[in-house]
């Protein structure tokens, strides 16, 4: 146990995530579902079910199953100022990757036990130096690495249940500049900070006849607060006064929940595909609030909307086995933008996204699976505004993923 | 082979480009042609800020601002008389931590100190002219169409094509396809910044007609260009920053002496809490002496030592030419409104673009967001302005290039690109 929770303090400084689904939710749960479009919540090949469908955990036909894997996100995301104008500015995105580890273990003749460490949420955003939006933001990185113990049972031949208790960390370091300037440049705050939140997970994996899997799973909202996180100014000299030293903010930050219905069905020994609706309930993030325990003449409080809507992601993937020790996987989705059209914030430029994947197994020896997955993300260009500091234009992204992952199973 | 073909596709994808690409806007020029465009102005046209003309306030004049725009939609050269340093005629003022006479340190405006480049002095016509920037400081509607105004004004002499030229002739010379002209401030300005005491207005009538001369021989040049209003003095910091009722009694003592003091005078009474300035006024009928009213304006360049210090505004009275009464207020307000009534018609009749920078800056009074940034108009840290108070800074230079380009292009059917002010600098703190 000691040596898994050095494994995750040491993560923490190394993981970055990129928002690759609407907001700041990072998809990449297991390299086999990437590569069918993450359709996740029916599908029982591996020990990944502990996060996609906890009811399906208990239908593996392993007594143990474990299963590491890490990916790399490469995205950038391109801004046009409101036309008529020829200005446009991209970001600078550190290149980051989530990863996840999950372990099975059947401890009895139908309940079993897992663990899921893994990287749901996440937003890493690097825009250029001295770009227009720079005093909405110039740089932020959240970072939220959950930790889910879970059961699962096996009720009958046909229906599992599981679920898990969630306990995510998370760290917010965002930077945006000030339009105070001396000699050496701009002014700009960094607010940065730590918190440990509690949710849950929890499933039904539905087999109503064979070969056709039907999985309904939910992920509970998460809000992350951070009731002291640390705000450091810097300002020239003589501003110093209005922005004090050794300030702290309050700010919160929801994680939203996830209701997944999916249907997956085996056409042949070769063949199976699948179908997902993901309803994410992003209306949770309505506002962007920072509560300064210090204010000043020149320091107010902010709260500034945001306005999610709820969204439903269309997923489609299908799996070939090409020979005998080798998968093939291929899958599609939809991904509608949950942010406002007039509180469209450059800190979270979420997209109408269409997610292409596709993904390979190799599978060496029995028991052992190696799992490639690829995923190219494109962000639907938009013209869009964000009101409240009437900053306007046009986005477009891009994210090219592309990971890998080991399961094992005995 | 199957898995062959595989491990090709899979390699094909890391190929795909991963830099999303907007297609680039392009700009046109409509109906107008800006291959010669000519600014003709006053300091606000030269670039002129923070109490002087110098080389990096010009390189950021909103006419200079937008010519460089208008490059994307085909025009040519825009040349400026260019200062050879930061310190132009040397009254540039910088934000500076002072101590003030109760030796409290304050942020305040200072001489930016250095000597001068002699070369900004001498006439630079010869070497590096012609100009296409033809805003000089100072000038009035008048000055523009005044043989010889070269030796009345030093900063015209420096830039003139010859000592008996007109300003006008010098940008008739260039032959413009599309002019701007702003003029008119200093018509009423002089007068406004010596609290009424000194200069006069320039009556409506004659602007008008003054203004029609320069336009007929401007659209024989060109049928194309842009005008801009005077803005109100309401929205300009050197009259709105110091409040008529901004002396605080805290205690009933010095409340009491100064009444005892002003004993006798109906037109001077003290209270705790805010109180109007004592000031000079010949008209008024005891001492020559009376509070400010609400709505009366105290001039930015009061010397707030002696307001802090040696009992002006309070004891003694504050001399007539640190504020501008109703009766003078009113004045310089009907003059602007006869002004941009007159622009306005005019910009009609001569069928040219027209900017409102009136109304541009009065709504900046209470604060508007632009890329991402809050303006308004107070001084120092509302954005739009420089230390003098009066002329802009190169993010209120930029908004109102915005605003010339939003007209020309509304009139003329041309995208001339706007600026984000975000990239332009603000003030300079200490």
């Amino acid at each position: 146990m000691k040596r898994i929770f050095i494994c995750i303090f040491f993560l923490q400084f190394l993981v970055v995530n990129t928002a690759q689904s609407g907001g700041y939710q990072v998809s990449l749960h297991g390299h086999k579902n990437m590569g069918m479009g993450l359709i996740g919540t029916s599908l029982n090949f591996d020990a990944s079910t502990v996060f996609l469908n906890p009811g399906a955990m208990a239908t593996l036909s392993s007594k143990y199953s474990f299963m590491a894997g890490i990916s790399g996100i490469r995205s950038t995301t391109k801004f046009q100022l409101e036309k008529p104008s020829i200005y446009q500015a991209a970001t600078d995105n550190p290149r980051s990757t989530p990863f996840y580890l999950y372990a099975t273990a059947r401890i009895a003749e139908n309940l079993s036990l897992g663990l899921a460490v893994n990287t749901p949420y996440g937003n890493s955003l690097k825009w250029e130096e001295g770009w227009a939006g720079r005093f909405l933001i110039q740089e932020i990185s959240l970072q939220a690495i959950t930790i889910q113990p879970t059961v699962a049972y096996r009720l009958s031949e046909s229906i599992s249940l599981g679920a898990g208790f969630v306990v995510a960390t998370g760290k917010v370091d965002l930077k945006r500049k000030l339009p105070v300037q001396n000699e050496s440049g701009e002014g700009e705050v960094n607010i940065s900070g730590n918190t440990v939140n509690y949710g849950f997970n929890a499933g039904v994996f539905f087999v109503p006849i064979p070969d056709l899997n039907i999985g309904l799973s939910y992920r509970s909202l998460i809000k992350m607060k951070l009731d002291k996180a640390e705000a450091v100014f810097s300002v020239p000299e003589s501003l110093s006064y209005l922005f004090p030293e050794a300030n702290t903010v309050a700010t919160s930050l929801p994680l939203p929940a996830n209701l997944d219905l999916g249907i997956s069905y085996r056409f042949s020994d070769k063949l199976m595909a699948g179908i997902t609706l993901n309803y994410v309930f992003w209306s949770a993030y309505e506002s962007l609030d920072f509560d300064f325990e210090i204010n000043t003449t020149a320091l107010n409080d902010v709260q500034s909307p945001r306005e999610y809507s709820n969204t439903i992601i269309f997923r489609t993937g299908a799996e070939y086995r090409v020979l005998e020790n080798l998968f093939f996987r291929a899958g599609a989705y939809f991904d509608p933008s949950p942010v406002n059209e007039i509180y469209f914030s450059p800190e979270t430029p979420g997209l109408n996204n269409i997610g292409l994947s596709t993904g390979l197994s190799f599978v060496p020896m029995d028991n052992l699976s190696i799992d490639l997955g690829f995923l190219y993300v494109m962000g639907i260009e938009k013209d869009i505004s964000f009101l409240p500091a009437n900053f306007n234009g046009t986005y477009k992204s891009r994210a090219y993923i592309s990971g890998f992952g080991v399961s094992y199973n005995f | 082979m199957k898995f062959r073909t595989l491990i090709y596709l899979l390699s094909a994808l890391f190929l795909i480009s991963c830099e999303p690409e907007i297609e680039a806007f392009k700009p046109d020029a409509g109906e107008a042609d800006f291959s010669v465009y000519v600014a003709l102005g006053n300091s606000l046209t030269a670039g002129y800020a923070n109490g002087e003309l110098y080389k990096s306030g010009q390189m950021v004049s909103y006419a200079n601002i937008m010519a460089k725009q208008m490059i994307h939609a085909g025009a040519g050269e825009f040349r400026q008389p260019l200062m050879k340093d930061e310190l132009g005629f040397g009254n540039k003022v910088i934000l500076g931590e002072v101590s003030d006479c109760l030796g409290n340190d304050i942020l305040a405006p200072v001489p930016a100190g250095g000597t001068p480049d002699p070369a900004n002095f001498t006439s630079i016509f010869s070497e590096e002219g012609p100009f296409h920037n033809i805003g000089v400081p100072g000038a009035q509607i008048s000055h523009l169409l005044l043989p010889g105004y070269s030796l009345y004004n030093q900063y015209f002499g420096r830039f003139a094509s010859n000592a008996s030229t007109r300003v006008l002739d010098d940008a008739l010379d260039l032959d413009p396809t599309f002019f701007s002209l702003w003029i008119g401030s200093n018509d009423v300005l002089g007068y406004a910044i010596s609290g009424g005491e000194s200069g006069v207005i320039t009556p409506s009538e004659e602007f008008k007609q003054l203004y029609r001369l320069i336009l007929n021989e401007l659209t024989s040049k060109s049928d194309k260009g842009v005008l801009a209003n005077i803005p109100e003095i309401i929205s300009i910091p050197f009259f709105n920053t110091i409040p008529a009722h901004g002396l605080l009694l805290t205690r009933q003592g010095q409340v009491d002496s100064l009444n005892l003091l002003h004993v006798g005078n109906p037109y001077i009474t003290f209270r705790l809490g805010y109180n109007g300035f004592v000031v000079a006024d010949a008209a008024s009928e005891y001492d020559a002496m009376r509070q400010l009213e609400e709505d009366e304006l105290v001039l930015l360049t009061v010397p707030q030592d002696k307001i802090k210090c040696e009992g002006w505004g309070s004891e003694f009275p504050i001399p007539a030419n640190f504020y501008l009464s109703q009766q003078q207020i009113i004045e310089v307000a009907t003059a602007i409104e006869a002004y941009n009534m007159a622009i306005n018609e005019l910009a009609g009749e001569f069928n040219l673009a027209l900017v409102d920078i009136n109304s541009l800056l009065k709504e900046s009074i209470t604060g508007i967001n632009y890329d991402g940034l809050n303006f308004n108009t107070q001084y120092v840290m509302g954005g739009v302005f420089s230390l003098d108070g009066i002329h802009l800074s190169p993010r209120g230079n930029a908004i109102v290039a915005n605003h010339f380009i939003k007209a020309i292009n509304s009139k003329y059917g041309s995208t001339i690109p706007k600026v984000s002010p975000t990239q332009f600098p603000g003030i300079i703190f200490p």
